[in-house]
């Protein structure tokens, strides 16, 4: 039951927000958001507890431990952005008008996200994921210059043409279940019959479903719309973007490997591993020489999703479980690192790395956090992401898998420096130029940047026992 | 055997007799279109009749090929006709002669010599016209090589005889998609070839926008009157073996008797008459191309043709 | 009778072959048209020659569920889409011509017909390996289809014509579906026939929105973001 309200409500929120009263769009975002956090973090100790999914349609719509990650993830990052959003748009002068029309969006945006995780029918999911562009299309184009109108445009365009190829991959898929004589088309289902696959289909149909939802995870080669889009958009909507809606998109390709394991002769790793491996390397050669902050934090998106990838595609249960811990400390990570980016924006209005100079003196609370999530994102010691990253690395050495490792070593590694020597720039740089009037970040801001870097800072020395429980779970629904 | 050569020469004659009539008709059909009451449809006749009687006046510059070529435009037609059905459903003495794409060389050589022609007079439209024949017809050529192909491809032979009977037997054949397309190819590539809307415009009369014929300009008396009555003759036989072989296998004589034979004569002058109430048409509707998007149409109509032969691939 | 069925079934194989070929030929069209409205009429012919391969295959194999993805598509496509591109695209959109595309259109032309050939090859394998009643020309012509669709959005500009070209893609994932996944539930159907909707929805408004605020229409034109480093980026504020 708890499932069904958790959709319903950032719809009813949507169609509140529209209402033409002051200030309610925003209070009912805030609201709802907080209700589907509290209730997907109920869901979550629920199926912790009892170990076994939830499904309330069995054919339809089913939760486990899987999905009950993303949900949580999505849940969280979802409410923080709210709140985010509070202050920060409040801080640009906006028309009543298009503020609901953000708000709008913004649940609707939540719900499709919501429902990725959810909804068991394949052909469903991809419905949803294609849903998540088009609600999210407006937003990214919300402040209506150039730049923003062509990322979103670029935006629509390689997601739509991606989910056409992926959705001729899941209409092959479900034709593949008809071959392996049928069942319910459900996840569950799909890993039922794979051991009658054939796998020639199969495999055509993983490489279309990789190739098209990749697009829209920004895997590479077919990333270049993710930059733009991730850095175009207002800061709360990129931590959506980026935070979430990447790895919510992953997360339906991850829930093609174990059927892949079990259908014989098909080869799903060798596909994650170059595409995780590519992605991972040209986003470090990328993260290099950007000239936009926001557009940093993007490339680094493209690398922990190549990084996320490569892990699920060594296949053993301690991989797997790091895939999953890795996304969950980059989707926590990076929303930090974008509300950073966003204070950051406000207090210096510019976007160019070149042009933001000595920022921890203009504006302590900007750069300190800037810092703190460079550091983090970057894979530095204290923070969470370290700890994700190295459990992946033990997890393929244990494997023998050196040249994949040292190679992922190296590219982390040319990440780091990218950004890190970008971050020390803006935080500690000379002040080149006249400190403009230092803008005071609103409250709401404030708290969110507290509470997710107190988070970031708390998850890299400790990883609480039920957090732990629902990452094993989750590995054990990538494993069957 | 004797009858099988004499049909074969009956369909020559009715080539030559009826091959005026159509353009007659063509030309009668646009100007009632254009709510104009036109020359009569024996016009053509009259016309020929006209020219034969008419000294001829030949350039002293000009060489053997200028004046063989009337020959050449006149009698390569009928040589094509010997090869088509034009009458009968079952080949004829000298059907086997050559098959589809020798008779389309056979009509190209008669098209290679007026463009000779054309430029060897130094008349200045004549080149002009002869290089946009050749623009054209270098376009033209892939598309009915692909024709053809994809022809031999479907019906296991380039025999028009033989590709008739495949679009009938079984009646499914005739809906094939290979087929459709490539009766689409065919009828924009007649429309290339014997220079009409929207490649040239067979009824304008301004030098430098002609493609086709501007090529005759120089030619008086017996020589335009042959050359004109070999592109009637041309058009003629093309709408034989675009009807008669591709769109309406039908209607053809079946037994070797002379009364079949006879009565196919009016069966396919309809269906040539069916056709020109299409290309009047479609020739009222559109507006001439400009030069250089003739590529573009030819394009389409490759497209086609290819997309023809894919479709024979896809359903095997 | 078996016999009378036999050619009923050859019949409409043919039938449904000759929609196959219509519907590759209209996907051309919409990579070489001018007018971003010969677009618009070319994707609806193209929708509905999909309706039509639906029907028949639901006929040949007497399926009341294709029926139903025929009569979806035809509402959907061919009658709610144009009019809710007319509404949200202002007419001085999609009345447009195309003057130049990226490729000149003869070698656009030759482009896609290697596609098809090459789309062809990959479903071979395919073809293979799936159950005898799945097989036929819809798996080829949608893959080619779908390929077509995506270099229509690599060599066009106009709003429009990428707009078409991106359901276009959609219409070949979907000729190709209706023979793979014959029976896929309804309500998918109805719910990917909605999500259509919202694509020309929202991307009408993007465009709109294009239009009004930086006065193009040639979508594709727009290339204002591109990495740049820091070096150049000094440069171009000039500081």
């Amino acid at each position: 039951m708890n499932v069904i309200i958790l959709l319903i409500l950032p719809l009813a929120a949507a169609a509140l927000s529209f209402l033409p009263l002051p200030r309610l769009a925003s209070v009912v975002t805030v609201a709802s958001s907080s209700a589907i956090f509290f209730i997907s973090l109920q869901l979550a100790e629920q199926v912790v507890s009892t170990g076994q999914p939830i499904s309330v349609f069995p054919k339809w719509i089913a939760v486990d431990g899987l999905s009950v990650l993303m949900l949580l993830m999505i849940a969280f990052v979802g409410a923080m952005a709210a709140f985010f959003s509070l202050g920060y748009m409040s801080m640009n002068s906006h028309k009543p008008g298009r503020l609901r029309l953000y708000y709008a969006n913004f649940n609707l945006f939540i719900f499709s996200m919501l429902a990725i995780p959810v909804l068991v029918e394949p052909t469903l999911v991809w419905i949803v994921v294609e849903l998540t562009t088009l609600c999210s299309a407006l937003l990214v184009c919300f402040e209506n210059t150039h730049e923003a109108l062509e990322a979103a445009w670029k935006y629509v365009v390689l997601s739509l043409m991606g989910a056409a190829v992926g959705l001729l991959g899941f209409l092959m898929l479900f034709a593949t279940m008809q071959a392996a004589g049928g069942g319910t088309y459900t996840w569950d289902g799909l890993v039922a019959a794979a051991p009658r696959m054939p796998a020639v289909l199969l495999e055509v149909a993983f490489v279309m479903i990789l190739v098209g939802l990749g697009t829209k995870a920004g895997l590479v080669p077919m990333h270049t719309w993710l930059p733009d889009a991730h850095s175009q958009a207002p800061s709360p909507v990129c931590a959506l973007l980026s935070g979430v809606e990447t790895t919510a998109v992953l997360y339906v390709i991850l829930r093609l490997f174990p059927v892949l394991k079990a259908a014989p002769g098909t080869h799903a790793e060798v596909y994650a591993i170059v595409f995780g491996l590519l992605s991972v390397g040209a986003a470090a050669f990328l993260l290099l020489q950007v000239s936009d902050y926001k557009r940093m934090f993007a490339f680094s998106t493209v690398e922990h999703m190549g990084i996320i990838l490569l892990a699920a595609g060594l296949g053993t249960s301690s991989a797997h479980y790091g895939a999953l811990y890795q996304a969950f400390s980059h989707t926590l990570t990076k929303s930090f690192c974008f509300f950073a980016a966003g204070a950051a924006l406000l207090a210096v209005g510019t976007r160019e790395i070149s042009l933001v100079r000595g920022l921890i003196r203009t504006s302590p609370v900007a750069g300190a956090s800037l810092l703190l999530g460079g550091l983090a994102i970057a894979g530095a010691p204290p923070f969470v992401v370290f700890l994700s990253e190295f459990s992946i690395f033990r997890a393929g050495l244990s494997e023998g898998r050196f040249i994949e490792m040292a190679l992922l070593v190296l590219f982390i590694a040319i990440g780091f420096f990218g950004i890190l020597q970008h971050i020390n720039q803006m935080v500690f740089g000379g002040s080149n130029s006249d400190a403009k009037l230092k803008v005071r970040l609103p409250a709401s801001c404030l708290v969110v940047l507290l509470v997710t870097a107190l988070l970031v800072i708390w998850l890299g020395f400790y990883l609480p026992e039920p957090l732990h429980q629902l990452l094993r779970l989750g590995a054990s629904a990538l494993e069957r | 055997m004797i009858e099988r050569i004499f049909f074969n020469l009956l369909q020559v004659l009715v080539v030559l007799v009826f091959s005026p009539l159509v353009a007659g008709v063509i030309n009668r059909l646009k100007e009632i279109v254009q709510s104009k009451r036109g020359p009569s449809i024996f016009q053509p006749y009259r016309d020929l009749w006209k020219f034969f009687q008419k000294d001829e006046v030949i350039s002293e510059e000009s060489s053997w090929i200028f004046r063989a070529t009337p020959y050449i435009a006149f009698i390569t037609p009928i040589f094509v006709t010997l090869l088509i059905p034009v009458l009968t459903d079952y080949p004829l003495f000298f059907a086997f002669m050559a098959d589809m794409v020798g008779g389309g060389f056979v009509l190209a050589l008669g098209g290679f010599f007026k463009t000779l022609a054309a430029v060897d007079t130094a008349n200045p439209y004549g080149p002009m016209g002869a290089s946009r024949t050749r623009m054209v017809g270098f376009l033209a050529e892939p598309v009915f090589i692909i024709v053809f192909f994809t022809v031999a491809f479907v019906a296991d032979s380039t025999i028009p005889y033989i590709v008739q009977k495949r679009w009938m037997s079984p009646p499914s054949n005739f809906l094939e998609p290979s087929h459709v397309l490539l009766m689409a190819a065919f009828f924009m590539l007649i429309l290339a070839e014997t220079g009409r809307i929207p490649v040239d415009n067979p009824s304008g009369h301004f030098e430098l926008a002609m493609i086709d014929e501007s090529k005759m300009l120089e030619y008086s008396g017996k020589g335009a009157a042959l050359i004109k009555w070999g592109g009637y003759m041309k058009l003629f036989v093309l709408l034989c073996i675009f009807l008669n072989v591709l769109v309406t296998p039908w209607g053809l004589a079946y037994k070797q008797t002379f009364g079949n034979v006879l009565l196919a004569v009016p069966l396919v002058l309809f269906k040539i008459f069916i056709f020109i109430l299409v290309l009047v048409i479609i020739e009222s509707s559109l507006a001439k191309l400009r030069l250089f998007r003739i590529t573009e149409f030819l394009g389409s109509a490759f497209v086609t043709s290819v997309a023809a032969m894919l479709m024979r691939l896809f359903s095997l | 009778m078996i016999n009378d069925n036999l050619i009923a079934v050859s019949i409409l194989d043919s039938l449904n072959m000759l929609a196959g070929g219509l519907f590759l030929l209209t996907a051309f069209g919409i990579v070489a048209t001018r007018q971003a409205k010969g677009t618009l009429t070319l994707f609806i012919t193209q929708s509905l020659l999909l309706a039509v391969s639906a029907f028949l295959l639901g006929l040949r194999h007497s399926s009341l569920h294709l029926y139903g993805v025929a009569l979806v598509n035809v509402v959907a496509k061919a009658i709610l889409i144009p009019w809710v591109l007319r509404k949200t695209v202002h007419e001085e959109v999609y009345t447009r011509r195309e003057i130049d595309q990226v490729l000149n259109i003869p070698s656009s032309l030759l482009i896609s017909l290697a596609l098809v050939i090459i789309a062809y090859f990959l479903t071979i394998p395919l073809q293979q390996a799936i159950a005898v009643e799945f097989r036929g020309p819809n798996i080829p012509i949608g893959f080619a289809v779908l390929f077509l669709g995506a270099y229509t959005l690599a060599v066009r500009r106009e709003a429009v014509p990428l707009l078409i070209g991106l359901l276009a893609m959609e219409n070949g994932a979907f000729f190709a579906g209706i023979s793979l996944a014959r029976t896929l539930p309804l309500l998918v159907e109805l719910a990917i026939a909605t999500d259509g909707l919202i694509i020309v929805f929202i991307t009408g408004v993007l465009i709109r929105a294009v239009h009004q605020h930086i006065g193009t229409t040639e979508v594709g034109a727009m290339a204002r973001l591109k990495e740049r480093t820091t070096d150049e980026a000094l440069e171009e504020t000039g500081q």
